[in-house]
């Protein structure tokens, strides 16, 4: 197990560059403490050079809200990392091309569960629509698909 | 529609008292009666048999978190949070007309009382909603003696989220010994940082997590401050969860509290599983607690249900005086029990109802609630839920057809399936159930509850004698729950 386990976490390594700076990159993720994908999710992140600081509450939705998250556009957990919001189960690549890019944005989400996402088990189906969203009342746009 | 006027009061005679009734316990409505009856030697004792009661729904204002606290905005019964706690007597009447002063429809649901259909609040299922500015008699005789409450069945997430609960308490033919009774009537607020209530009511991920749970508990309407105790006292703690979506876990540090009854009903006295009372949405648990501790310590009340979210929700403060007395006092913690129909297991009709549906449900809401693809159970206002793959939205409405339907004097054998990844407290509308089996183990201390609490994945196994015509009402209690499709009818011809 830990071998296929390592091995996964090299082949993820050798695949997707690291950040131009190797060091960790802090983040915190509030999630509903019985939510449990939200830990793999987590998990996944940290196996892509971030440190996770996980807080279980149980406002979650009021706390995507005062984020900014649209309510209808909510991810099942709010990640704030390097002054931006990522909500819901954002790959990785595009959570590198948010801090790369860094644009004038409160943050990005992906809404709800999507099979497949990571973190969740099961095929991926479909398109998955990432959305930027700001503070100041403008309608979400597309920040990336996949 | 506003009070009678006190004139009005005084012309019905001696309901004059029952003007004041948030004020005075019943006790005290019946010494100050028999006052009366003492300078009008004509008039008898109580005027009627009939418990009398009169109660507004009504817009208020209640200070949540202290006498300093910020005001908050709140929906209240008879103009407090919670509502006041109404005394009822075992086995004699009571008639209470409820008054609707908010801009919406309301029903009271008498929750936990066997009574008629007709009386159990449920719009369009039971009665027709209360409209804004008119009224509602509920006429019951309860059977039951315990510890039960009240709330709305109508937009019952907004209007139990902004406060509309109270204790209903039946009280025993005689008395139980103990030195005090006390109620904990627990409500869970989500508050802005300002202190009114936050918006966000029916939030997609509440619906299909755990629900809308808040960050303010209170103890009959306000953060609570110490509990003040006596060393040597036997105290009867009736603890009532009207919290939306909270669901705790109480452990009294340094004592060892007894369960006397569950939703009312008296079971064999008990110390619960690890000390720890777990009490979910609409729950009752009674506890008896003997104060054994020290004079002028302090013992805190811990809630650690969620995990890495306990906190201490009060602190039971011990008076200095010595003890009242050497030893806990001897007389039986045991409560008499109610007339419950015994159950014919033998002879029961066997149904099942499996829950199904919300967050890491494995897609099995799909061509339910439309998930499809998108993981995402309740968005748009869509079911995330079912039962029996059948989504029940809201909180009644005509129509409903029955999952299954019972013949008059039938014991019901009905097995609970979880196949969520969320607790669920299953309430059943107008009976009590015998609680025979938790994942195959049987559940001792003749347990009967009308809110039964399902773990993930768990299956509970109950029974009832369906004794009692009409449509009733099972679902979760979890109010985003119900409102999102945890909910299902069935009927008793």
């Amino acid at each position: 197990m830990k071998l296929t386990y390592r091995l996964a976490a090299l082949a993820a390594l050798i695949a997707t560059p690291l950040p131009a700076v190797a060091a960790t990159i802090e983040a915190v993720m509030y999630k509903n403490p019985q939510c449990s994908c939200c830990e793999s999710y987590a998990a996944y992140l940290e196996q892509n050079g971030f440190k996770v600081d996980i807080k279980p509450v149980n406002n979650l939705s009021q706390i995507s809200s005062d984020a900014g998250v649209p309510a209808d556009l909510e991810g099942c957990h709010t990640l704030m990392v390097d002054g931006y919001v990522i909500d819901g189960l954002v790959p990785i690549d595009i959570v590198r091309k948010l801090l790369t890019e860094r644009p004038a944005i409160s943050g990005i989400t992906l809404a709800g569960m999507p099979t497949g996402a990571p973190g969740m088990g099961g095929e991926k189906s479909g398109t998955w629509t990432i959305y930027a969203f700001t503070k100041d009342g403008k309608a979400p746009t597309v920040y990336a698909t996949r | 529609m506003s009070r009678c006027s006190p004139s009005t009061e005084i012309a019905k005679g001696i309901r004059v008292h029952s003007d004041f009734h948030h004020l005075i316990s019943r006790r005290g409505f019946l010494i100050a009666a028999a006052g009366v009856a003492a300078s009008a030697p004509m008039r008898p004792v109580r005027a009627s048999a009939t418990e009398e009661r009169r109660i507004k729904v009504a817009p208020s204002q209640a200070r949540l978190t202290g006498t300093d606290g910020p005001q908050t905005p709140v929906w209240a019964y008879d103009g407090t949070v919670p509502g006041p706690t109404l005394r009822l007597r075992q086995r004699e009447p009571a008639r209470i007309v409820v008054d609707n002063g908010l801009d919406e429809d309301t029903t009271v649901h008498w929750h936990g009382i066997r009574l008629p259909n007709a009386m159990d609040g449920v719009p369009g299922l039971t009665q027709k909603p209360i409209k804004p500015g008119e009224s509602f008699v509920y006429e019951f005789t309860p059977p039951d003696a315990g510890t039960f409450w009240y709330h709305p069945h109508a937009d019952s997430l907004v209007q139990l989220g902004r406060g509309l609960a109270g204790a209903l308490i039946v009280e025993e033919a005689e008395p139980v010994a103990v030195d005090r009774d006390l109620l904990w009537l627990l409500q869970d607020w989500r508050l802005a940082k300002d202190g009114q209530i936050a918006a966000g009511f029916g939030n997609m991920m509440d619906a299909a997590m755990s629900g809308r749970v808040g960050n303010v508990v209170t103890i009959n309407g306000t953060v609570p401050a110490d509990q003040l105790v006596k060393a040597g006292e036997r105290i009867r703690l009736r603890l009532a969860n009207a919290s939306l979506a909270r669901i705790m876990a109480l452990r009294f540090e340094g004592h060892r509290p007894v369960v006397v009854a569950i939703d009312g009903q008296p079971c064999d006295p008990h110390e619960p599983d690890s000390g720890r009372l777990v009490l979910a949405p609409a729950m009752r648990i009674d506890v008896m607690l003997d104060m054994q501790g020290d004079p002028g310590k302090r013992y805190a009340v811990i809630d650690d249900f969620y995990d890495g979210l306990a906190y201490t929700l009060t602190t039971l403060a011990y008076d200095e005086a010595p003890p009242l007395r050497a030893h806990p006092l001897d007389a039986p913690v045991g409560l008499p029990r109610n007339p419950l129909p015994a159950p014919d297991l033998a002879g029961a009709e066997r149904q099942e109802i499996v829950l199904q549906g919300g967050m890491m449900g494995g897609g099995k809401l799909a061509g339910v609630g439309g998930m499809m693809g998108m993981g995402m159970p309740g968005m748009n206002g869509e079911a995330a839920w079912a039962i029996n793959g059948t989504s029940m939205t809201g909180d009644g409405h005509a129509g409903m057809a029955p999952q299954f339907t019972l013949r008059r004097g039938t014991t019901c054998h009905l097995t609970m399936r979880n196949e969520t990844a969320w607790w669920h407290p299953m309430h059943i509308h107008g009976f009590s159930m015998s609680v025979l089996s938790r994942n195959g183990s049987s559940v001792p201390h003749r347990q009967w509850q009308d809110t039964v609490l399902l773990a993930p994945k768990d299956t509970i196994e109950c029974a009832f004698v369906a004794d009692n015509p009409g449509d009733w009402m099972l679902h979760c209690h979890v109010a985003d729950h119900q409102m999102a499709g945890l909910m299902t009818v069935f009927r008793v011809t």
